[in-house]
């Protein structure tokens, strides 16, 4: 089964934050689908020359976060039952960390709660406008 | 249990201190990477650890025994220094590798030396700096040992080949083998490694897993109101471990908790508040960094 992640072991941010947030966002979009199978552990961290351990502790996460599901012997899938929502959940996850890098710098550099809620509106409706 | 352990470990040669009461442990199945500036004592506690050299206080312990002859059976290394014979061949190498040893899988050691690329008819004189490493990798992953010590196991390879050695490392952990490797390329460590040490001057300067050291230590950079603002205790904070002021900006270099670090200098009035992530370099950087380059370190009382 294809995945493609990438991950940065040089960048700052933890591999297994990486590691899961890239499945979350796979997962969101759909490339990974519901009841797909992951790699295994060995061969994510051989593929992406990254410590097993680390592989095995997102995946150990991603589980608890409901998003994939592990049968002993069997492997890691994306979990097929009420796949809608794990997808939803992985968006979520994926849409909340950027919303919050957001809304901390803007706050750093000095904008109120009022203006960063105009902000926010102004580009949901930008975003959104055919929906409307 | 951890499979080894080391405690006090201490190494005098006259009057210098090579190694100074160094202790971590080394979890089972764990790639523990062994970092630290040239001369820092990487390659004295290998030899320590292999009983190369008599450790001048200290223990090390292997699955809570010491080191006795029959420990060589698990374990497989590949020194700093070639220890290769130079007028032997490489594949008289592989036949005396296999007569030393009970286990050694000989079939496995040239298929890996056919993927390095290295004709077993050469003598060692023959190889290259990389060629000989790659070589020694081959005879030490060749022994499907408990217990990998691999004294900078990349050095002198490719770029090619540097990421094969990685990939032979993780795939003798997920065997269920103990791995610690030293190298100077960090990047390489920060691949591969689940835990690590930074040793400086012979003592301990950091350890952890990589994931929590990346996840605590973070720098937290404020822009003051003022620049002889006057940081009310923060200097004090167990989880700041170093501040660095220049003018109005302050960076704060975090052991954990950098989101409440940064509450509490939006608490002083502070504005311009970002968190930076460090990779492992800059980690690394931190730790060995000497005191008196810290010169504009504030040091509040």
């Amino acid at each position: 089964m294809p995945i493609v992640l990438t991950v940065d072991p040089r960048s700052g941010v933890p591999i297994y934050l990486q590691v899961i947030e890239q499945v979350k966002r796979s997962v969101a979009l759909g490339v990974l689908a519901a009841g797909e199978q992951l790699p295994t552990v060995k061969q994510l961290a051989l593929d992406l020359t990254i410590n097993p351990n680390t592989v095995a502790k997102a995946y150990r996460e991603l589980e608890r976060d409901g998003v994939i599901e592990t049968s002993p012997g069997r492997g890691s899938f994306v979990r097929s039952n009420g796949s809608i929502e794990s997808t939803k959940t992985a968006a979520t996850d994926v849409a909340r960390d950027a919303i919050e890098a957001a809304v901390r710098e803007a706050k750093s550099i000095g904008l109120l709660a009022d203006d960063i809620r105009s902000l926010a509106s102004a580009a949901i409706d930008r975003w959104f406008r055919e929906d409307a | 249990m951890s499979t080894i352990s080391i405690k006090n470990l201490r190494k005098n040669y006259g009057p210098y201190v090579a190694v100074d009461d160094l202790s971590f442990e080394i979890p089972k199945a764990c790639v523990f990477g062994l970092l630290g500036p040239n001369g820092a004592g990487k390659t004295t506690t290998f030899r320590c650890m292999l009983g190369l050299v008599r450790a001048t206080s200290g223990t090390i312990s292997y699955d809570g025994a010491p080191l006795v002859p029959q420990t060589f059976e698990r374990i497989a290394c590949v020194p700093e220094r070639s220890v290769l014979y130079e007028w032997m061949t490489v594949a008289d190498h592989v036949e005396m590798t296999r007569r030393a040893y009970k286990k050694f899988n000989v079939a496995r050691t040239r298929e890996l030396l056919a993927q390095f690329g290295i004709d077993p008819r050469k003598k060692a004189r023959a190889l290259s700096k990389g060629m000989r490493t790659a070589t020694m990798v081959a005879l030490a992953i060749g022994r499907e040992a408990d217990i990998l010590i691999l004294d900078e196991p990349t050095s002198g390879l490719d770029p090619v080949n540097q990421r094969h050695v990685l990939n032979l490392i993780i795939d003798e952990s997920t065997r269920g083998a103990t791995v610690i490797f030293s190298s100077h390329q960090i990047g390489q460590v920060e691949r591969a490694a689940e835990r690590i040490a930074v040793i400086d001057r012979g003592k301990l300067a950091l350890e952890g897993s990589v994931d929590d050291l990346k996840a605590d230590r973070k720098i937290v950079e404020a822009i003051l109101p003022s620049e002889t603002f006057a940081l009310n205790g923060l200097a004090g904070d167990p989880r700041i471990s170093r501040i660095d002021r220049n003018g109005r900006i302050v960076r704060a270099l975090t052991s954990r908790d950098a989101q409440d670090v940064l509450a509490r200098f939006e608490a002083l009035g502070a504005s311009g508040l970002r968190i930076v992530d460090l990779n492992l370099e800059d980690i690394f950087l931190y730790a060995v960094s000497p005191a008196d380059t810290t010169a504009d370190v504030v040091e509040e009382r």
